[in-house]
């Protein structure tokens, strides 16, 4: 169990050097001179630019860059962006936000989810199960930001019940409507998942062995068919904790919410390649790490899968 | 039969799954009677109806199915009309079930002792620690050694044995006063399927517990039953004492089955004349065969020779970094005379199968030969020779479900080996495929439906016919006839038969069924644990064999015991007919 999860941490070494050469690479071959960018329509002088490449790194082969970049983030130490501010400081102060918000997304489409998924499956073909698969096909039909703006409208401004953007008060009442918009589609996922999972697993032989021993149908349920529908559900949940992070960008600039979304958007608009490799390398971190979680949990769900 | 009421009184029942808005029965009138404490067992082929009707017993019909007309009465009680809450009262205190497949019946997710639990909770008769208690007892009571530490594993940590005793304790732990058997030990190894069986006896008469026994095996029904009901199509079509109906059948099925069940035919000397009929006429049209593509002299008797075979396969071990090796087969030799077969009789884990994928040439031996018609096959370098190899020898496998590609059409199936080896034109092709299907008994209308639409024995024939195609020298059945019923084997098997003396082929058949080799095999391997422990031909196996392994294997053919005598007249095995 131990050298699994040695094993697997040693696994994202090279994960985490190959998305850190990707996004150099692409970085790199990124039209436009950041150091112009600095200086708006003012010229640059030769001098100021050559103490800046020299800051930065900038006038030396791409690989050394990165080398470079990879010698101090090894201790996470991400530097300065070209605007001169610690890209640390930037990151604190805007994933623990996007954390918060990926956290409730994922509470809430988990619960939900699972709960209507549950009810469709067992009542394979009925109105319920119908209407939320219509449901569901409509959420994952429609853009996510048309969602944004209708509920923001909706509850946010015409009915008042949340504040329409959340600003600088990251708050549970505050997140609730970006993090509800932010889970709509995996919502609809979990429950497509959940459901056929339910409705497959209610035809399994142990399950009528159960039935046969007298059990109840609501003990049958619970302990025989739940519990081996959420294999496929724990599976999708653990990639989607990275996608929801990463995806945050258009929930995050809807809801003015300060997250890393909207750090990541700024930072390509701008050129500002150190903020950007930075905040894909702890969002590769989170990746692994949830990954490594979801599959730890599948040992802890299913007796038959054992690391060595 | 005792004048109390019956356990369990079953009056023209009907039963019946909904298709696209329509009733299609699939039981009609059954009528049946089962006394307290008495053993009674339902016999009839898959399709026939008799799983239905068990599941309509204790009210657990899978999907859209109903029961549509009689009545099912458990102590004078009709529960084919109860209400649900009562029908779950029923089960587990007074019904118990044993179901058919151990592997899939037991939740993966939930250690064995506590799904036995359920059952002492669920009928109210234990809980907490008292039930954990009991639940050891009932384990230690169903023949599971060291039960303590039993119950605390996942199934599986469990053999199929293991998982059967533990779904037996299941089915008895709420002490019911009828058991439903379904098939229980149909997917278990012979000697394992005894033991279970011999012990499922013991225990239901100590605690005289009425049994309903649910199998496809005639043998083992008039085994281990009082009173035998035969299904056949939904219906009952004859019921008695077991003896009575295996000695003077009336129904023409029954008779049928009564002629075409291994375990009884085995016994039978009339089989083993047929089959040296058989093996005179292969063997003068093989040497035939041989002497036409071998201008060199006379080819050599064996035609496959396999010498001190091994496979080692290198299995993950307790620590990072170690393999364990596992001897999966063990110093293996044996030859196939040309025109004869080869049988290889073993339980499941013995290596017969991976014997068979070396000698095929899909599995790389550890150490050892097999020679094809004088030549080394490991020697054979270049593709074209290989190829050359391949149509020589032919697989026909297990499940004919599994080996037929659904996407293909028969015809598509039969001519794929033809095209690989690009024979003739597609006319030539075609008449090819029509000749193939003459040979295995199949309309040629069959040839653009695809496997889906036929019936398990027909899909195995498609299978044969492919594997004929290329007119090989060798076939090797894995397991060809295991997964069939009765009396679609003995017809795949006669079939078998009459291409091995038309066309001189010479078999190496694999099975784990002793029952069938008298009538296919000449010559027997039998495995254990990768080893041979005993290797004679099949007249000394079956009457005087030398290991007592072998001799635990012909004991476990279940029906073996029973005296016979009558049958002998039904002895003319149906000749190649369409089944179904």
């Amino acid at each position: 169990m131990w050298w699994y999860v040695a094993k697997r941490l040693l696994q994202t070494i090279p994960v985490l050097l190959g998305a850190t050469f990707i996004i150099y690479a692409l970085v790199f071959l990124r039209p436009g001179d950041p150091i112009v960018g600095l200086f708006g329509d003012k010229p640059v002088n030769a001098a100021t630019r050559a103490a800046i490449e020299a800051q930065y790194n900038l006038d030396q082969p791409f690989i050394v860059q990165w080398l470079l970049f990879l010698k101090d983030a090894i201790v996470f130490d991400f530097g300065q962006s070209y605007s001169g501010r610690s890209v640390n400081d930037l990151l604190a102060a805007t994933f623990p936000t996007t954390i918060k918000l990926a956290l409730m997304a994922l509470v809430l489409e988990l619960v939900l989810g699972v709960l209507a998924g549950t009810l469709a499956g067992l009542r394979k073909g009925k109105l319920f199960d119908s209407t939320m698969l219509v449901v569901s096909l409509v959420v994952i039909a429609v853009p996510i930001f048309v969602f944004g703006f209708v509920m923001q409208l909706f509850f946010g401004v015409k009915w008042d019940l949340v504040p329409p953007t959340v600003g600088a008060n990251d708050s549970f009442k505050n997140l609730l409507l970006p993090a509800t918009v932010l889970g709509l589609i995996s919502f609809a996922y979990v429950l497509r998942l959940t459901r056929s999972a339910v409705a497959e697993n209610l035809l399994a032989d142990h399950v009528r062995t159960a039935r046969a021993k007298g059990m109840s149908e609501g003990t049958v349920v619970r302990r025989h068919v739940l519990r081996n529908s959420l294999i496929p559900v724990i599976t999708y949940l653990g990639t989607d904790l990275g996608a929801l992070m990463a995806g945050a960008v258009v929930t995050e600039g809807i809801f003015n919410v300060n997250g890393v979304g909207g750090l990541a958007y700024d930072a390509i608009r701008t050129g500002e390649s150190p903020t950007v490799v930075s905040v894909v390398t702890v969002m590769v971190l989170v990746y692994v790490v949830t990954s490594l979680l979801v599959d730890l949990l599948y040992a802890v769900l299913d007796p038959r899968i054992r690391y060595a | 039969m005792s004048e109390r009421q019956p356990l369990l009184e079953v009056r023209d029942l009907d039963v019946a799954f909904r298709v696209n808005k329509q009733d299609v029965p699939a039981v009609r009138g059954a009528n049946l009677t089962v006394h307290p404490g008495q053993t009674v067992a339902i016999v009839g082929e898959s399709g026939s109806g008799k799983s239905t009707m068990a599941h309509a017993i204790i009210g657990l019909l899978p999907g859209t199915g109903h029961v549509t007309g009689g009545e099912i009465l458990f102590e004078g009680k009709d529960i084919a009309t109860a209400r649900k809450k009562d029908i779950v009262a029923l089960r587990g205190a007074s019904i118990g079930l044993v179901p058919q497949d151990p592997m899939s019946n037991l939740n993966p997710m939930w250690r064995v002792g506590s799904q036995i639990k359920e059952s002492l909770k669920a009928n109210g008769i234990a809980s907490g620690k008292v039930a954990d208690r009991r639940v050891v007892e009932l384990l230690e009571e169903a023949g599971l050694p060291e039960a303590q530490r039993r119950a605390r594993q996942f199934p599986h940590e469990f053999s199929g044995g293991m998982r059967q005793r533990a779904l037996i304790a299941m089915g008895l732990a709420a002490r019911p006063k009828l058991l439903i058997a379904d098939e229980p030990t149909s997917a278990l190894d012979v000697t394992v399927q005894k033991q279970i069986l011999d012990h499922l006896d013991t225990l239901t008469d100590e605690l005289g517990v009425a049994v309903l026994l649910i199998t496809h095996d005639l043998g083992l029904a008039a085994e281990r039953a009082d009173h035998l009901v035969v299904m056949y199509k939904g219906r009952i079509v004859e019921s008695g004492p077991a003896l009575e109906i295996l000695q003077d059948p009336h129904h023409p099925y029954t008779q049928r089955l009564v002629a075409s069940a291994p375990s009884l035919a085995s016994q039978r000397l009339s089989s083993l004349e047929h089959r040296a009929e058989v093996r005179e006429q292969a063997q003068r049209s093989a040497v035939q065969v041989a002497a036409v593509g071998d201008e060199a002299g006379a080819p050599p008797d064996d035609v496959i020779t396999v010498q001190n075979l091994s496979k080692v396969f290198r299995l993950p071990g307790s620590s990072p970094f170690r393999k364990t090796d596992f001897l999966a087969v063990d110093d293996v030799s044996f030859s196939l005379r040309r025109g004869t077969t080869t049988a290889i009789v073993g339980e499941s884990g013995s290596g017969k199968s991976t014997v068979a994928r070396m000698v095929l040439g899909l599995l790389e031996p550890t150490s050892g030969t097999v020679t094809f018609d004088g030549v080394d096959v490991s020697d054979i370098g270049s593709r074209a020779d290989k190829l050359a190899l391949r149509r020589r020898m032919q697989p026909v496998f297990q499940n004919p479900y599994a080996s037929l590609d659904p996407m293909y059409s028969v015809y598509r199936s039969i001519e794929e080996p033809l095209r690989t080896h690009d024979i003739g034109s597609s006319k030539e092709r075609e008449a090819r495929v029509r000749d193939l299907l003459e040979k295995v008994s199949l309309p040629a209308s069959v040839m653009r439906r695809f496997p889906n639409e036929l019936s398990g024995g027909q899909r195995q024939r498609v299978a044969i016919a492919r594997a004929l195609a290329l007119e090989p020298e060798v076939v090797i059945c894995d397991e060809a006839v295991s997964a069939l019923d009765v009396l679609v084997q003995a017809q795949i098997l006669t079939l078998l038969n009459d291409l091995q003396a038309e066309l001189g082929l010479s078999y190496l058949f694999i099975t784990h069924d002793l029952a069938v080799v008298r009538q296919i095999a000449d010559d027997v391997l039998v495995m254990q644990n990768g080893k041979v422990v005993e290797a004679a031909p099949v007249e000394t196996v079956f009457e005087s064999p030398r290991e007592d392994y072998t001799r635990a294997l012909l004991d476990a053919i279940p029906g073996g015991s029973i005296p016979l005598g009558v049958v002998e007249a039904g002895d003319d095995l149906p000749r190649r007919g369409l089944d179904d």
